[in-house]
Order: structure tokens, then C-alpha cells, then sequence
């Protein structure tokens, strides 16, 4: 064999190495990614969970342990964004992102319906918004609505916004939607328990809340 | 994975191209290359300085040529002013009274010409050429007469650097020049040079004068005599220790010029009179990988602009009109995350990593294997950041000027 030959076979098989190696790099990059983010729903699940019986055996003095499920929902806005990164980086259809999601979606819920519990024994009246989209391809104006989220929530920290992907085959979330009427006409919005359709801008979205909802909360728009 | 797709195939090659270059670099023959003593013998040499108005660096490129150390009566050096109209005649006269200074005047006809003349005009058995914007070191003809052992070799090129870089565009051709360096050296032990550089080749005068010395070659005459070489079965080697500094284009108007004349000059010959030789197997490795992977790389460097424009644009877009109706205050604040969690390792990014490492580690080889003096810092740098920026647009000038049948002046 000639030495051309000879080296360009063994660049070949060099170059399949480095190739594989980083194919196998990335990969184990992106379970450690999935692995933390597991790790994070799960110390979410124990806090539910720790929140929810918390709240049973102080049934008569509930409101105690309030601040715990604002932080909670903070955790949960962070883990959302996670996990939105996650799946524009490893595509809607990765299972792990799929099992994830699935799991975080049942925590929104589980959070959403806490909350309510407390706002009732507490007589709060907290601001919170049920947003649905879809990364289906049949909602041109989700990532509008998206980042107009982000910003309320960023500038309302106590906001709690629930997002969750309208075709999830999850049947707690497909009860909520039957529960709350919720059509397939994406964005779709539950503000103070009035559904709503569409975004157009923030100005409009902003007018679906409560008067005085947003101003009320603590605002961080000087900074 | 979107639309990078594309890119992967160009990425796989140029991970190969390196890698087959590291390869050769380890083998057998390189090393030989690298152990090859500068030699005693002496045959009878001349160099030939074409000039064309290069008042202000023809008087340091002959200061250098005379500092060579090489017995006086065996080394040559001819000036041949190619019709210059500025100070250069003057200047030239100043070396008119030294015995190895010959001094030859013509009419304005094309480098080609002044370097055919200047062969003319001498019988010595080797035959160099030294652009008039370059200095060599004086152990530089000691190191290159060694490469012509072999009677098939026909010619030998040196290690090019940049002269005294003074800004950061000089600094990245430096990095450049001296990657190539690298190359240069692995690719002459498979016999895969197809350009000898105006910066102190050599050539065997016996076989310049069989292959009928130089012609215009679509103002790129040093590829065209490389590839004639190649055609005709004789070896082009290169003397690693060598060097020599060449003065480069110092803005990138004038860069782009000079890159653009070298892009069309390789595209036409190489796809026009020397198309034989693509997939040549009686070629090796010049035939069946370099030329080929050279060709390739026009079309890769010229998707992957494409790609990063199209790509870019399309996100610019969109995050404007997600960001339409949020107030400024937000929308300007940066919202960073330095989590790792948020890094974004993908497979075009890693491959790209790869490629940019192994460019480096060939650019720190090159410094290494030739000796070459200076600091590399800044060349890293700005070969980092600057390089991928400019070479599209040398690129796309140049495929356009051949699909439009555009020729451009050589200045």
C-alpha cells in the first residue's frame, strides 16, 4: 500500500474516531442536561407534595406555610424555561423530553390548584394565568405570546404563569381544558377564570387581567 | 437540527483534511524532512527579483539576498525591472556596482515575463525567484539546495511568514502563512503541492527549460508552473527551515484583491487547462485528495457563509418581531445565564471546535518546525475572529468573477 494510501486510511478512521467521540460527547452532555432536569422535577414533586400535606395538618391555620408555595412557583418558572431550552435543543419529539414534560405539566397543575387552595383559605386574591400553546406548527403568534409572558412575569414576580402545550396526550391537562372549555384556537389564555383567545400585542393582553392585577403586584419595571 | 445539516458534510471533510494532514505530518517521510541537514554543496545558483515599482522594498529584498550565506561566486542575483515607473530603476542602480548584481531593464510585459528574462539571462543549474516585497534569512539557500537531492525534484518552496505584522489583519495572515507552512511541509512529502510561491521558490533549471519556463497562468504563474511540474511527473519539495518574510496586504480592501487573484487564478487552471489532473490517480495524492479537497473547500467556505447570513438574518427576524410591543427597557437589558445547563453543545459546534483546534495546533507546529521568530498570540486571535469573516469574501468575488468572465489587473 502506497504511504498516500496508508495515510489516508488511517485520517479516515481517525476522523470517524474524533467524529463518534464527539457524537458520544454531546450525547452524554444532553443526558446530564435531562438527568438535571429530572433531578429538579423531582425535588419539585417532594415539595408539592411536602406543600400539599403541609397544608392539610395545618388545616386550621393553612395560610402559614403561603410562602413556600411562592417559592415553589418560582422553581417552577425556572424548570419551565429549562425545559423549553431543552426541547428546542433536542426537538419535541425526544421521549426524555416528552416524559419530562409530561411531569412538569402535572406539576403546573398540582401548583395551580395549591395556590387556589391557599388564595381561598387566605383570602388572597393571586394573580395567575393558564396560557396555552402549541409547537405543532398550527400557532404563528405562541412565541409572541411567549415572550410577552416572560416579560409580565419578569416585571410582576408575583404573576404565576402556567404554560401548557395544548396537545400533550396527558389526561389531567386534557381535563383541564375540558374542565375550563378551552377551544383549539391558539394562544389560548384563562385570566381570572375568563378564557381568551389570540395575541395581538402586549397592550391587549395586558387588558384581559383584573383592573389593577398587575399594578398591584410588586412592580419591577424602574429597573 | 436544522438547517446546519448542511454544514456537517464540509465539517466531516475538513475534520479529515486536518487529520490526514497530522498523519502525515507523523510519518515516515516528514520526519526525514525535518532531520534534513542544511548542506554544504553549492551548486551554482541565482535568484531573480522581478520588479514592479517596489521602490520602497526592493532595496531590503536585495540587503537580504547579499546577507545570504552562500559562496559568493556561486549565487547570482538578477533584478529585472519589468518597465517600473516609479523609483525602483533609481533604486535598483545602487546595487549596479556589486559583482553578483546583475541588473536587466524590459518593457512592461507581466511578472512572468521579468521572471523568464531574468532566467535568460543565466546558466546556473538552479533557478529562484524572490518577490521584490520579501526578505529572506541567510541560512535560507542552505537549508533549500538539500531538497533538490533527488533528481525528480524540480522544485522547492520555503516557510513564508508575514514581515513585521503591525496590526491585527497582518497578525491573522501571519497565523495564516504560518498554518501553511505546516501544510506545506506535510503535503510536499505526498507530493501535493500545486503552488510554488513567489517568496523564494526554486526550480531546477533543467527542467524550466523543458517545460518552456513561465507563462501568465491567469495572474497566478507560480500555481500554473507547479501544476506544469506536477503534469510532467516531477516532484515539488519544500525546506521547512527556510524562511523567508513577504510583506502582506495591510487592509482588507487590498487583501480581498490579492486573495481574489490567487482564488480565480486556482479556479481556472485548476478547472480549466489542468482539469486532467483532478482524480488523477498517476497523480497520488495531488489528484485523487488535494485538489479535489481544495475545490471543495471553495464550495464549502461559500455554503457556510450562505448558510451563517440566512441563518442569521432568519433568527434577526424573528427575535424582532417576538420582541414587537415589549418595552425597550426589557428588551435591551441583556437576560444572561452563565448555568452550563444553558450551553449549547451540538454537533455542529463541537465539529467546528475540532476543525479550529486542529487549525490552531497546525499553526503552532508550523512556528515549531520552522523556527520561525515572534509571538503568535495576536495571530491566534484574530485568525479566531477575523479570518471566517473575510475569507467568504474573497470567495464569493472570485466564483463570481469566473461564472461573469470578469479579469482584474493584478494591482
Amino acid at each position: 500500500m502506497s504511504l498516500v494510501a496508508r495515510n489516508a486510511l488511517i485520517a479516515l478512521a481517525l476522523t470517524i474516531v474524533l467524529t463518534a467521540t464527539v457524537v458520544y460527547a454531546v450525547a452524554y452532555l444532553n443526558n446530564a442536561r435531562m438527568a438535571e432536569l429530572a433531578t429538579i422535577e423531582d425535588q419539585i414533586s417532594i415539595d408539592t407534595l411536602s406543600l400539599e400535606t403541609q397544608f392539610s395538618l395545618l388545616a386550621s391555620a393553612p395560610c402559614d406555610s403561603a410562602a413556600s408555595s411562592t417559592v415553589l412557583s418560582g422553581e417552577l418558572a425556572d424548570l419551565g424555561t429549562r425545559l423549553a431550552y431543552a426541547e428546542n435543543q433536542l426537538g419535541s419529539d425526544n421521549p426524555q423530553v416528552m416524559r419530562l414534560k409530561y411531569r412538569y405539566s402535572l406539576l403546573e397543575i398540582r401548583d395551580y390548584l395549591l395556590t387556589k387552595q391557599f388564595a381561598s383559605a387566605c383570602r388572597t386574591k393571586p394573580t395567575a394565568v393558564l396560557y396555552f400553546y402549541s409547537n405543532s406548527g398550527d400557532c404563528p403568534d405562541c412565541d409572541n405570546a411567549g415572550y410577552a409572558l416572560s416579560y409580565l412575569r419578569d416585571t410582576y414576580p408575583t404573576l404565576r404563569v402556567y404554560s401548557f402545550d395544548y396537545h400533550l396526550n396527558l389526561g389531567a391537562l386534557k381535563t383541564l381544558i375540558a374542565v375550563n372549555k378551552v377551544k383549539d384556537t391558539l394562544p389560548a389564555f384563562i385570566i381570572d377564570g375568563k378564557v381568551s383567545y389570540g395575541f395581538s400585542s402586549l397592550a391587549d393582553l395586558e387588558k384581559r387581567f383584573p383592573k389593577g392585577a398587575l399594578a398591584t403586584s410588586t412592580s419591577l419595571s424602574g429597573r | 437540527m436544522g438547517v446546519e445539516v448542511i454544514a456537517y458534510p464540509f465539517l466531516f471533510i475538513a475534520v479529515y483534511f486536518e487529520a490526514f494532514v497530522l498523519v502525515t505530518l507523523l510519518s515516515k517521510p516528514a520526519r526525514a524532512a525535518r532531520a534534513r541537514a542544511s548542506g554544504a554543496e553549492t551548486p551554482t545558483v541565482a535568484v531573480i527579483v522581478p520588479c514592479y515599482n517596489e521602490e520602497e522594498t526592493v532595496a531590503g529584498t536585495c540587503d537580504s539576498l547579499l546577507a545570504l550565506d552562500y559562496p559568493k561566486d556561486k549565487l547570482e542575483i538578477i533584478l529585472v525591472d519589468d518597465g517600473s515607473t516609479d523609483g525602483t530603476r533609481e533604486t535598483m542602480a545602487r546595487f549596479a556596482g556589486n559583482s553578483q548584481m546583475r541588473i536587466i531593464r524590459k518593457e512592461n510585459g507581466g511578472k512572468h515575463t521579468a521572471v523568464n528574462a531574468g532566467i535568460a539571462a543565466t546558466s546556473a543549474e538552479f533557478v529562484g525567484c524572490l518577490d521584490a516585497d520579501s526578505f529572506v534569512e541567510s541560512g535560507a539557500l542552505r537549508e533549500i539546495i538539500p531538497c533538490f537531492a533527488e533528481p525528480r525534484v524540480a522544485a522547492v518552496t520555503a516557510a513564508m511568514s508575514v514581515h513585521k505584522p503591525s496590526n491585527l489583519l497582518l497578525h491573522m495572515q501571519n497565523a495564516e502563512y504560518i498554518f501553511g507552512i505546516t501544510l506545506r511541509h506535510a503535503l510536499a512529502t505526498v507530493d501535493g503541492l500545486y503552488v510554488t510561491p513567489g517568496p523564494f521558490s526554486f526550480y531546477r533549471r533543467s527542467v524550466l527549460e523543458e517545460l518552456g519556463g513561465f507563462r501568465k497562468g491567469h495572474n497566478t504563474e507560480d500555481m500554473e508552473m507547479a501544476l506544469r511540474i506536477q503534469r510532467a511527473g516531477y516532484g515539488i519539495e519544500n525546506a521547512v527551515r527556510a524562511r523567508v518574510y513577504t510583506k502582506a496586504p495591510h487592509t482588507i480592501g487590498k487583501l480581498v484583491k490579492q486573495r481574489t487573484r490567487w482564488t480565480t487564478g486556482f479556479i481556472r487552471n485548476v478547472l480549466g487547462e489542468y482539469r486532467d489532473l483532478i482524480g488523477s490517480r498517476r497523480h497520488h495524492a495531488l489528484g485523487m485528495l488535494i485538489l479535489p479537497l481544495a475545490v471543495t473547500a471553495i464550495v464549502s467556505g461559500i455554503t457556510l457563509f450562505f448558510l451563517a447570513i440566512g441563518t442569521s438574518v432568519r433568527n434577526a427576524l424573528t427575535a424582532l418581531e417576538i420582541r414587537e410591543g415589549i418595552p425597550l427597557s426589557y428588551v435591551l437589558t441583556p437576560h444572561p445565564s452563565f448555568d452550563l445547563f444553558y450551553f449549547p453543545a451540538s454537533l455542529f459546534l463541537f465539529l467546528a471546535a475540532l476543525t479550529v483546534l486542529l487549525s490552531f495546533a497546525f499553526i503552532v507546529i508550523g512556528k515549531y518546525v520552522s523556527k520561525t521568530p515572534g509571538r503568535l498570540g495576536l495571530g491566534l486571535v484574530s485568525y479566531l475572529f477575523l479570518y471566517g469573516l473575510i475569507v467568504p469574501l474573497w470567495l464569493v468575488r472570485s466564483v463570481s468573477d469566473v461564472v461573469l468572465g470578469i479579469h482584474r489587473s493584478w494591482r
